[in-house]
Parts: structure tokens; sequence; C-alpha cells
């Protein structure tokens, strides 16, 4: 046991004097480094690596019109003068283009012969695709979990077999611990259908970044930013008299003072939905980087003490991996759960209405 | 410029401890209180997550300031 705190305080150390060669940015520099990065970041296409590449449609804006590719290679190949970056980057790289053969996409950034690139980018990426397919797959198995209860379950709502009772379960979860416990008795039903898509999407995204080629939508900012937009805006149309009213005019509060308190209000109001953002942003993509690094440490010790002390090292750097792995699947359903109940708590704070003012006046 | 490397990654570090700090103590009192009174462990967790999560929340915008030093 103390040996191995020992080895793993070492291979801190190393970590910290001989990371330097290893995940060094210049790809050229080490051919051998760990492009941590580009895991975790979005891409033009989805990777099946040993069966290779699937291309995303590419979607452009350029001099003033919209232009549609079906893949990067399309666009390559389509004599409209995009060329990849990579090969500007190396004018050296010999590209052959004898009959029938392609130029082939190297870094998927498409741009003109200057190096100048297209004024607009809506390509379809890889995060956008899983995201989607998390969407269409909630809609099938909610869509098929209601139709259920209409005809197996003749005797009131009794759920029948696996497939009804898993469901059963995570939904009267989201239900009763989430929207009715922060919402309240009286309103909850009107928020619970959005709080339940939110659970079920974010939990697909995460967990499908979990499997083999999956791709964590979740991981992307732009994809946290629209979900936590929609908690936003709901938050905001549920908003009561009441709320609105603690936003601009704080009761029982001097009238000096709200000329500091009403713009810290307002503040307030945009830091929500920007914590609910970079809440689940980070925490998926720190659960991403842990993983790579610490498989990145068999690479690591192969090019410190040579290929024998890495494949030796994986011993202890497998199982390590594997415990994190555990760790991201339970922090898969809590980040879904965290992030669907501060929508909730944020949403049921707004539409709180009489009943909590007159409390909050006998608190006073 | 070199110093703003140095103030995004003290920052990180400084905010982090202040954030375990704050976390710690919640965790501490939550689990006084589950102890106290085991029948209110529901209640006791969903506070302990949303305090957590507000502390969190503040966490990142420091998290974000030590980003835009680091990047800039």
């Amino acid at each position: 046991m103390q040996a191995a705190v020992r080895l793993f305080l070492l291979s801190l150390v190393i970590l910290t004097v001989g990371a330097a060669p290893v995940f060094s940015a210049d790809p050229d520099a080490n051919p051998k480094r760990i492009d941590m990065l580009g895991k975790i970041s979005d891409h033009n296409y989805l990777d099946f690596k040993p069966a290779g590449k699937i291309e995303l449609p590419r979607i452009l804006r350029h001099d003033g019109q919209w232009i549609f590719y079906s893949s990067t290679t399309a666009a390559l190949n389509s004599g409209d003068g995009w060329t990849d970056e990579y090969y500007i980057a190396h004018p050296d790289t010999v590209i052959y283009k004898e009959d029938g053969a392609t130029i082939a996409p190297v870094s998927y950034e498409l741009v003109r012969a200057d190096g100048t690139k297209p004024s607009f980018d809506a390509s379809i990426t890889s995060h956008l695709v899983w995201f989607a397919i998390s969407g269409f797959l909630v809609l099938l198995i909610f869509g098929r979990l209601a139709s259920k209860y209409n005809t197996t379950s003749r005797d009131g709502l009794v759920a029948r077999g696996t497939f009804m009772n898993l469901f059963e379960s995570l939904v009267i979860f989201v239900r009763d611990d989430i929207a009715k416990a922060n919402i309240g008795e009286e309103k909850y039903m009107k928020y619970a259908p959005y709080l339940l898509s939110a659970f079920f999407m974010i939990l697909f995204m995460n967990l499908f970044g979990l499997m083999p080629w999956g791709v964590t939508s979740t991981a992307d900012v732009m994809i946290t930013a629209v979900l936590a937009l929609f908690t936003f805006s709901i938050t905001q149309l549920a908003g009561s008299r009441e709320y609105w009213k603690h936003v601009f005019m704080m009761p029982g509060v001097p009238k000096l003072m709200l000329i500091i308190i009403t713009p810290v209000e307002i503040l307030g109001l945009f830091t929500k939905p920007f914590a609910l953002t970079v809440r689940l942003f980070a925490n998926m993509v720190s659960g991403k980087l842990l993983v790579y690094s610490i498989i990145g440490m068999i690479f690591l010790f192969a090019e410190m003490f040579g290929d024998w002390a890495g494949i030796g090292s994986a011993a202890i750097w497998v199982p390590f991996t594997l415990f994190i792995y555990a760790i991201k699947i339970f922090a898969s359903f809590l980040q879904a759960y965290i992030f669907t109940m501060f929508s909730a708590l944020f949403i049921g704070l707004a539409a709180a209405d009489h009943d909590h003012e007159h409390e909050h006046q006998h608190a006073h | 410029m070199e110093y703003a490397y140095l103030a995004a990654g003290l920052g990180a570090g400084l905010s982090m401890i202040g954030a375990g700090i704050g976390i710690g103590i919640i965790g501490r009192s939550a689990m006084e209180g589950t102890a106290r009174q085991p029948e209110a462990s529901g209640d006791i967790r969903t506070s302990m997550i949303i305090s957590a999560g507000l502390i969190e929340g503040a966490t990142f915008f420091a998290l974000a300031i030590c980003i835009l030093l680091a990047i800039k």
C-alpha cells in the first residue's frame, strides 16, 4: 500500500518535470504526443477509429451566400477554391490528384488559398449529431412509454416489464423529488415536461460520452449554454408579479439602497444561467480530461523510461482509469440531476406568488 | 505578461481553497444534521446540494477570470 502511494507521488513529480515534451503544442515537435484537447473538442467528422471516419456536411457562408457541401472532402474537391488549412501551413505537402484520387482533409479547417476563413461556419459537427441523437432518443423512448401506459395497463397506471419500470422510477424521481419539491404542488405539472426532457437529454448526452466512439456533447460550452438559455427563458416567462417586484423594487428595503440592490438583482438574473452553463460544461470536460491524463501516464512512462516501463505501469493506470470511469458514470447522473434541480429551483423561485409573499412579510 | 500566468495559477488555487473549505463545512454540517435527525436526511441532502452548487457557481466565476488571464 505504502509502495503504491510512493509510486503515485513519484509519478506526480515526474509528470510535472517531464510533461512538457509529451504534451507539447506543436505536432511536429513530437509525433508521439497526445492530442488531449483534440479529444474533447468539436469535429466535422464522427471518428470510428479503426474503421474510419464519417464526414459531416459543411454549411458555410462566404461572400454573402450560403454554400452547402455533403462533406469536407467534397468541399475540397468542388473546385470552389477551398483548401485545408494544413496544406497552407505545410506548402511542400504533395497533393495527389490523379484520376479518381481526391484531396483528403487533414485539419478539417476550410480556408481560401490566401488563408481567410469563411465568414460564418454553420457546419454540422459531432457534438451536434450526438445532441440530436439524444433528443430523438428521448422522443422515441418517452413517446413509446406514454403509449404503453395507454395500451398495456388498462387497470390504472401500472408499470409492466423492465422497460416501463426502469424509466418510471426515473420519471417519478424527477417529478416528485425535483419538480414537486422545488416548484410546489399547484404549479409543478406545467414545468415537469421541460424538466424531464432536460434531465433525460443531459443524462443521455453524458452517458453517450462514455461509450466507445461516443462524444460528450455536454463538454461543449455552446450546448450547455443553449440548455441554460431554455431554463432562463422559462424562468422569465414563469415569473410572477412578486418576482419582478423583487427584482426591480425589493420590498422592505430603504429607497436609497435600491440604487445598489436593483443592478445586483438584474445581474443575478444572468449569473444564474451562466453558472448552470459553466457547471455542466466544466464538470464534463474535467472528467474527460482526467481519463485522458491518467491513460496518458502510460505514454509518459514509455517516453521517460522506455517502452517496457510504459507497459508495466499500465497495470496501475488502467485500474485508475476504470475507477475514474465509474465516478464519471455517477457524475453523469449527478450533473443531470443538479442541472435539472437548479432549473426547477429557479423556476420555483420565479413562479412563487402570494403565499410566499405573506410568509416573507411575517419573517420581517 | 508572464505574471498573468502566475496570477491565473495562484487565483485558481486560491479560489479552490475557498470552495473546498466552504463545501467541506457544508458536508460536515449535513453529516451532523443527518446523524442527529436521520429522518430528515432527504431534505438535508437537497439543501446540501443546493448550497454546494451555489458555492460551485461562485467558484466558476473566479475560475473564468483565471482562464481569461491565462488565455489573454
